[in-house]
This record gives structure tokens, sequence and C-alpha cells, in this order.
């Protein structure tokens, strides 16, 4: 069967020969990696901010917000319940998550060098939890593998974006876009 | 047989002239003999060319294959959101069957709370999706637990795509090619036994069957029986734009020996299965009996039973004739022939023999959607136009995985018309036409798309070609260009009082109010609710027409956007999907991802080919998104939008805006939740009044979908850099004047405070912020 007239699949810029260094580099990748998705942060508190009241705004002092940083809905309606009420019912066994399940799969593919696939199944899982912060740090760490480096920066600060109150996340994350920086050519 | 006859002939035509038989042998003529002798060439000559092309012709049998495009796959999880009705729905457009107890794969079983089944698998872009067994619980619109095999545990599953749409050949020709191992022996029986008793021992033709043809048709006084074989029935398949006349008869009947010399029953009995034509449905013809089981019952061959195999094998003879969906006694009664014949060879026992005969004809459901979804189509082939040409989708195979979510675009097919009429005026002169996109408000995939308001609509696709100026939808980027820049908070105060643009041409521009009413100074927030159009110009202006432009284009705008101050109002015209991409940025808190349809395109065996990933570029910081979106859930639960908490009440927090044009031309609105995001148009297509604004008919409508669409609340991280402060209720331009009896709690960039003259922070935490400045400034 004739192939189609373009490949669009975009390939890994060409790999100069890996130096010793860069082969460690790599290695601590993949240790972050494998230590990232042990973590998997489960950082969807939600934290329900003051209810602020509709103008005309009462003169009483609204309590103060959190001084920490968290995943607040900016503006909930006065009147309303909060919304920390998802309609996602929790799952009945816990144990293992469609996302867990699926970063389990994303490791495998990236031991077995296959970047490709580990990163179609890391969107996938982004599909399902797609503000999961941790996911889309994993996703970063393999398009840096792939020496995606701007498409790498930009979803690890989308990570970062989501990455509320985690300090362990968010050093992860930090540290891969200093390494980002130095590994742009 | 007729060919071999035509030399034999022409010597018989010259027997009158030639001596009588009595003649001494050198009386017949010189030029007999001559005749002979080149027929004799001739004819051998035109044996060794049909000898070559059939050989030519059957080794190069390479069938064009329609690319195959393909919805997004249900994902099923606990917490997934289906609802028990929906998975049903889903389960039926893949002809999944149902049963009282699942057997094997492509059943269900449904029950009161719980659904069983088990798939079918599937050949994904990033690998096979084994067949499972799943049982389900459902809560309301989410599946509550999800199992396996005796209970075991099952995180994760996903089902099989549904097939769209083909791209189908120039030949008009579709097939889903299947090897002989592939089909089921009952069904290689069967057509043996119907069409070609000793195909195992002939060579090409079968002169035992001609005879028994030839003589059940003279004692019927009429053609009842065809004597030709399976081979020559290929033949006629392979060459089937050829007439019929003696001669091609002749010509297929030296082929079909000239193709049994050189190939073996199997690789025939293969490309017959593949080949032959068993009906048509509209402009697609349905070639060999995989696709055949897909076109009647909507299931793969290998889950149909014996009697239904039957019904195929009988049909070759005359496919229209005996159209199950069309004239269910005639296939029925031809199927009871084919099953007689399989019996009377020892093929079936007799119990399978008689349940065959009493089975109750189950053919495919007419859907009523196989019209498909034109609208999402052209957005896919545009997609797709950039990576193939159209050669390739025709001829390939290609499976084209889409994003678009079945379920969805169904509810927004059932609801739209009804929602467009309940705000539609009683007195229109034409028909109130719409635009609808929905996309996952995270990835920029697109979910369901409408480009007018009857079902299955594929006239003029609005939601991609009608470029309509979008209104105050642009105000959204001048306050995101403002609240980027060092000078801008939510809590400036604007002034919304009348103003003269002096224009190139010497006139004065003088823009106004929707009420046209003004408010003096008004926040920043509170303008962009209430949609206010002189603070808006005010803002703009200071800001700069074409910093806005650029925000504008940072967001995803392709076009070009004249930096006119009118440009501030939405003097600029753009299709539902630019606008939908705009959005998208913004409900991404900044970063944006191009709107996709298609997300990956295998092989016809599934290897991949392309895999078009979520691409993310960051195009503006989260933490003036981050304020913008404070204003933008504030234009629902203060602002133009507060009508739609009638319906989504109980959805909030939600994100979004309004948008109408010059004498109500266009009715807009764009808005998100966590997981959707979406863009409904009203207009008229001969752009008159439509009496409607944003907030009268879009919204309405984009209320009545997402109820339908069961949207979720925004939660969104807040950025490091946001601190909240008190700021009076009033806003006044002067400082002295602030009242802080009533006041009121606004986010704000950390670096950009408001000035302590202006807020009502109480003394403590003043000198705590003094200090907080020094230090800031220190490093």
């Amino acid at each position: 069967m004739k192939q189609p007239r373009k490949h669009p699949m975009k390939s890994p810029v060409e790999s100069p020969v890996e130096s010793p260094v860069q082969r460690s580099m790599n290695c601590l990748q993949l240790a972050t990696v494998l230590l990232g998705c042990a973590v998997l942060t489960a950082c969807t508190t939600t934290y329900v901010p003051p209810v602020e009241p509709a103008p005309p705004v009462m003169a009483e002092p609204t309590p103060e917000p959190a001084p920490q940083p968290a995943p607040v809905v900016v503006n909930p309606a006065p009147q309303l319940p909060p919304p920390v009420a998802t309609p996602t019912p929790e799952p009945v066994a816990p144990a293992a998550t469609p996302t867990s399940t699926l970063l389990a799969s994303v490791q495998s593919a990236v031991a077995a060098g296959d970047l490709d696939r580990g990163a179609a199944l890391s969107e996938r899982a982004l599909r399902i939890s797609p503000r999961d912060a941790n996911l889309w740090y994993q996703l970063a760490l393999i398009r840096y593998r792939q020496q995606r480096f701007s498409e790498a920066g930009d979803t690890a600060r989308r990570a970062l974006s989501m990455a509320g109150s985690d300090a362990v996340l968010q050093r992860q994350i930090n540290t891969l876009l200093q390494q980002i920086g130095s590994g742009t050519p | 047989m007729a060919g071999m006859a035509s030399p034999n002939s022409s010597t018989g035509r010259s027997a009158p002239h030639a001596p009588s038989p009595r003649s001494p042998r050198w009386h017949v003529p010189r030029f007999v003999w001559h005749l002979l002798l080149w027929s004799t060439l001739a004819f051998a000559g035109w044996c060794v060319w049909i000898d070559f092309e059939v050989r030519r012709d059957f080794e190069a049998l390479q069938w064009a294959l329609p690319a195959r495009i393909y919805s997004r796959p249900v994902e099923l999880y606990a917490g997934a959101h289906i609802s028990q009705q929906h998975l049903v729905d889903y389960l039926q457009r893949l002809g999944y069957r149902r049963s009282a107890q699942v057997a094997g794969p492509g059943e269900y079983q449904q029950g009161e709370e719980r659904v069983r089944l088990r798939t079918r698998g599937f050949q994904f872009w990033d690998g096979v999706e084994p067949p499972v067994y799943a049982e389900l619980d459902f809560d309301g619109r989410h599946v509550h637990s999800l199992q396996g095999e005796g209970a075991s545990e099952l995180a994760l599953l996903r089902l099989e795509p549904v097939e769209i749409e083909q791209v189908n050949p120039t030949t008009g020709e579709d097939r889903l090619p299947v090897a002989l191992n592939e089909v089921p022996p009952e069904l290689v029986n069967a057509v043996i036994a119907i069409e070609d008793q000793r195909f195992y021992t002939h060579h090409g033709i079968d002169p035992i069957g001609i005879a028994r043809a030839m003589w059940a048709n003279i004692r019927a006084g009429g053609i009842v029986q065809g004597g030709s074989t399976l081979t020559q029935q290929l033949i006629k398949n392979l060459y089937l734009d050829r007439e019929q006349t003696l001669r091609r008869k002749a010509e297929e009947a030296l082929m079909a020996i000239a193709l049994e010399l050189h190939f073996s029953k199997e690789e025939i009995l293969t490309a017959y299965m593949n080949e032959i034509f068993l009906g048509q449905d509209g402009n697609r013809a349905i070639h060999g009996f995989a696709l055949a089981a897909q076109h009647y019952f909507g299931r793969p061959l290998n889950e149909l039973k014996v009697d239904e195999l039957a019904l195929l094998a009988g049909i070759g003879r005359g496919a229209s004739y005996y159209n199950p969906l069309r004239y269910p006694d005639r296939a029925v009664e031809r199927r009871n022939v084919v099953l007689t014949r399989m019996h009377e060879r020892g093929d079936i026992t007799d119990d399978t023999f008689t349940r065959g005969q009493k089975a109750k004809l189950q053919v495919r459901e007419k859907t009523g959607s196989r019209s498909g979804y034109p609208a999402f189509m052209e957005l896919v082939y545009d997609n797709l136009s950039r990576d193939y040409d159209s050669a390739a989708l025709r001829t390939e195979g290609l499976r084209i995985f889409t994003t678009l979510d079945l379920t969805m675009q169904n509810s927004v097919e059932a609801k739209l018309d009804g929602a467009v009429k309940a705000v539609e005026r009683a007195n229109a002169k034409t028909p109130l036409e719409t635009a609808v996109v929905i996309t996952d408000a995270n990835t920029g995939e697109v979910r369901a798309l409408a480009g007018g308001r009857q079902r299955g609509y594929s006239g003029f696709n609005r939601a991609l070609h009608a470029v309509r100026p979008i209104g105050s939808l642009v105000k959204p980027a001048v306050y995101l260009a403002a609240l980027e820049s060092p000078d801008y908070s939510l809590a400036t105060v604007l002034s919304d009082r009348e103003i003269g643009i002096p224009q190139p041409k010497g006139e004065t521009w003088r823009p106004q109010n929707y009420d046209r009413e003004v408010n003096g100074d008004v926040y920043l927030f509170d303008a962009l609710e209430r949609s206010l159009n002189l603070a808006t110009v005010d803002l703009g202006l200071k800001v700069g027409v074409p910093t806005v432009v650029e925000a504008l284009q940072r967001l995803g705008y392709n076009g070009d956007a004249l930096p006119y101050p009118s440009l501030l109002l939405g003097a600029v015209d753009m299709t539902p999907v630019e606008v939908a991409q705009i959005y998208q940025t913004l409900a991404s808190s900044g970063f944006r991802s191009p709107l996709r349809a298609v997300e990956a395109v295998t092989t016809a065996t599934g290897e991949p080919l392309a895999y078009y990933g979520i691409e993310t570029t960051q195009v503006a910081d989260p933490a003036a998104v981050f304020l913008l979106e404070h204003a933008m859930q504030g234009v629902f639960e203060r602002g133009t939008a507060r009508g739609a908490l009638n319906t989504l009440g109980d959805r909030m927090p939600l994100a979004g805006k309004t948008g109408t044009t010059n004498d109500l031309r266009d009715s807009w609105f764009a808005g998100y939740g966590n997981d959707l995001l979406g863009v409904v148009w009203l207009g008229h297509d001969d752009n008159t009044d439509t009496g409607l604004t944003g907030a009268t008919g879009a919204l309405r409508v984009w209320a009545t979908l997402m109820k339908e669409l069961d949207i979720t609340p925004r939660q969104i991280t807040q950025p490091a850099e946001i601190q909240w402060e008190q700021v009076p209720a009033r806003p006044v331009a002067d400082a002295g004047r602030r009242d802080c009896n009533e006041a009121m709690s606004l986010p704000f960039h950390n670096a950009r405070l408001p000035s302590v003259d202006y807020t009502c922070e109480v003394n403590e935490s003043f000198f705590d912020r003094v200090l907080d400045r020094f230090r800031s400034l220190g490093q």
C-alpha cells in the first residue's frame, strides 16, 4: 500500500551522538518520570473562596482568602451551593484510577523507548483528567526527551499553572523548565 | 464454449460453396484451408491475450479502499460522564446486540441499573484495545462503577469508535477486505451450496452445471437457474462494465479457465468473497460479504448466525431483488432455499436447519443518521487537506480518527431547532439561522458542530463560513490587553461618558451604550460584565487599538483586523469557529491549542501514520487571564448573561460573553465551563435584523444546549501572583471621596496592587504591605 503524500508525524530533532553527560541526564529524566508517576499528585482539593455578596455590597468585612495559592473557584455565585460538590461521584474502588492505569502504560512505553506512544497515552489520560498538573508534567517530560524543547516548555508552564499548592510538583516542573532552558540549542 | 463454436460455424457457413462430400479431398478450395488456419491462429492468439490479461489483472488486484472516518471512542471508567441511555445508544450505533445473557463479543445486556457487555476490541493508533467483559452501574449521568469478569477490578475501558463516514473511491465501490480464514466456514459452505456445488472439482467452467441449468430452464420455459461457476461470476464482477454479448460470455469462460490454471481455489474464493456485489447504498456500492454484514445487520461477519450468513450467500444472485432491507419476504425465502441446499449437502444439522428456517429476520435498524454529520465532516476534510490529497483518501483505506463526540453531536442536533424556534420572532420573513461550535475547553478538540438549525443539514456551513461582525465578543481581548499591562486592574476606574472620536474623513464617531444611558465612573470589571460600550472605548483608546489587535491575534485570530477605534466594539468579522479559537485560549488560562477535528490517521491495518496531539502554547499571562475570568464569570452572576441563571443556576460558576451587532443583525454567545466551551451564533442569511441581542437570543440557545450537555462548573487554579483586596463598592475617580462603608473583595496581581489610597484595607495590613513593597524592591 502506498504511503500518503506526506508523513505528518513530526519527528524529533535529529539527536547527535549522546555524550555521557547527556546520557546520565536522560537516566535522571527517566528517574524523574518514574518518581513523578509514583507521586501522582492528586492536587484537586478545591478551595472555595469567600463568597462575596453581589453589589450593593455590605460593609461587613469578608474573610481574607487563604494566603496559600490553591485551586479556587474565582467567583462563585453568591446564592448557589459551593461548587466543591462536583457532579462526578467518587470511584467506588479508588485503588486503580483511569489515570494511574494510563500512567503505568506511559511508563512502560517510555521505558521501551516508544516516546510517541507514551505521549499519545499521556494525552489520552489528559482527555479524561485535563486539569491534572502531573499529567501535563509527564507530557512535558516526554516532549523534553523527544527534544521538542519548545513544546516541552509550553507544556511544563501549563503544568505549573495548574500545580496549585503542590510544592513538590512545582519544584519538579521548575527543574524541568531550567533543563529545557539549557537544553534548547 | 460459444467462442469455440465460432471457427466451426465459419467453416459451416462456407460449406454450401464447397463441393459435395463425395468430391475428392483436393477439391476443397485453398481459401477454406487458409480461413481455417487463420481462424485457429487468431483464436490461439486471443486465448494467449486473455490468459495474459487475466493473470495481469488478478495479480494486480488491489481494491481501491475508502478512507473510514471514526467518531471519538467512548471511554468508560468510574466517574465517566455518560448516562446508561447514552451508553446503550452508542452500543446500538456499534451494532451491539441486546441479549438476555452476554455470550460473545458485540453483545450487551441491559438491566434496570446495570449494563453488562463484551467488547470487540479495536486496533487504535496508540495500540490494541483488547476485547473485554465489563459490568457498569450508573448514577444519573455518570458511571458509578466499572468491573471486569467476576467482579474483578477494571479501571478503564475504551469502546470501539463508530464509523461515521467513508470517503468512497471514484468507482463508488466500498468493501471491507477479509482473508479467507476470517470468513466463517458456514458462509463458505453456504456460498458453495447455492452457487457452485462442484467448485472444488471443476476447472473454471462446469459443463454438468450448465447442462442441468439449461434443462431446468427449458422445463420452466425461462431463466430459473444459472450454470456459471464462482470463478465465472468473479470474472463477471471484476469486468462488470463489459456488455453481455455472446462473445463476452465466451471470453468470460476462457478467462475463468485461465484463472483456474494460474491461481488456487483459495485465492479465487477469497477474491470472490470480497468482490461480489451485494447491494447499493445511495451512491455507494456494497461489495464483499464483510461489508454486507455491516450494511444489512450492523455487525461484523464473525458475529452472524448461520441463517444470517445463508441470507448473505443467497442475495449474491440478485442483490437488489433480494434486498433484505426492502423485500424481507423475498430475502427470507431465498435464505431458506440456501439453508435447504446446505441441509441436503449435510453442511448443517437438522436442528440448525429447522431453527434457521424459523429465525426472524433482524436487519439493521434504519438509524436515520445515515446522512452523517456533514458540517463536522467539512472541518475534518479541511484538517486532513493539509497532509493528505483526495486520492489518498479515496484509495488507501486510511482510518481517520476524529474528535467528534457522537452523544454530544446528537444531543445538539436534537435540541437545536427547538431552541432556535423558542427565541425566533413569530413574524420573521426568513427563518432564523444558527451555527454552533462545541469544543473541549482544555484541549481544543471539536466535540460537536452545527452549520444550521436542521439536523444533518448539509448546505451552507455557517460554523465555518458565515463571516460576521462579532460585536461585544471582542471585548475580552480589550480587557485582557489592559490587565496584562502594569497600569490596569479590575478596580481601575473607567469613564462611561459620551465621547466623540474624529474619523479620518472628517466625521465624528459617537458610540453609545446599548441602553443609550451613561454610567459615569465605573470599575473595569463592571464595564465588561455589563458590556458598557463607552467605558470599553475609553479603556481601549488608552491601551491602544494596535495593542488590542495584537492581543486578539495572540489569542488565535489569524485574519487582519484594521486598528480603527470601532474594532473595540466588535467591528471585526469572524466565523463561529474563529471565535471558538479565541475563547479556547481564554478557557485554557492563556494557553492556545489549535482547534482540531482529527486526532490520528492509521493505515487500513492500523499502523499509525499521523498523530495530531495536544498542542499548547502560552500566549498570555495566566494571572491576567485569571483576572479577566473574574469579570467573565461576573457576566453570568451580575452582567449581561445573568438571564441564564434560570437554566444553569446549578452549574455556576461559568464564564462567557454576549455579543450583539448593529441593528440586531447578529446575536452571539461564547462561554465555557470546566469541560466544555460553546459558541452560538444566530442571524439571518440575508443579514436582516433578528430582533435579538446576544442575551435574548444566542445566550438562551447556549444555555439550553449546555444544560443538555451537562456542562460542569469552572474550577481553576488561582495563580500564585493573585492577591485579594478590599475596594469600595462604589467607584470614585477621586480617592479622597471613597466610601469604605460598602466594600468588596477583588483579585489583583500582586505586582499591580491598587494604590493604598483607593483600597479599603485596614491599617495593619497596610504597613505589612508597605514593608512587602520594600522587600520586593530590594530583590
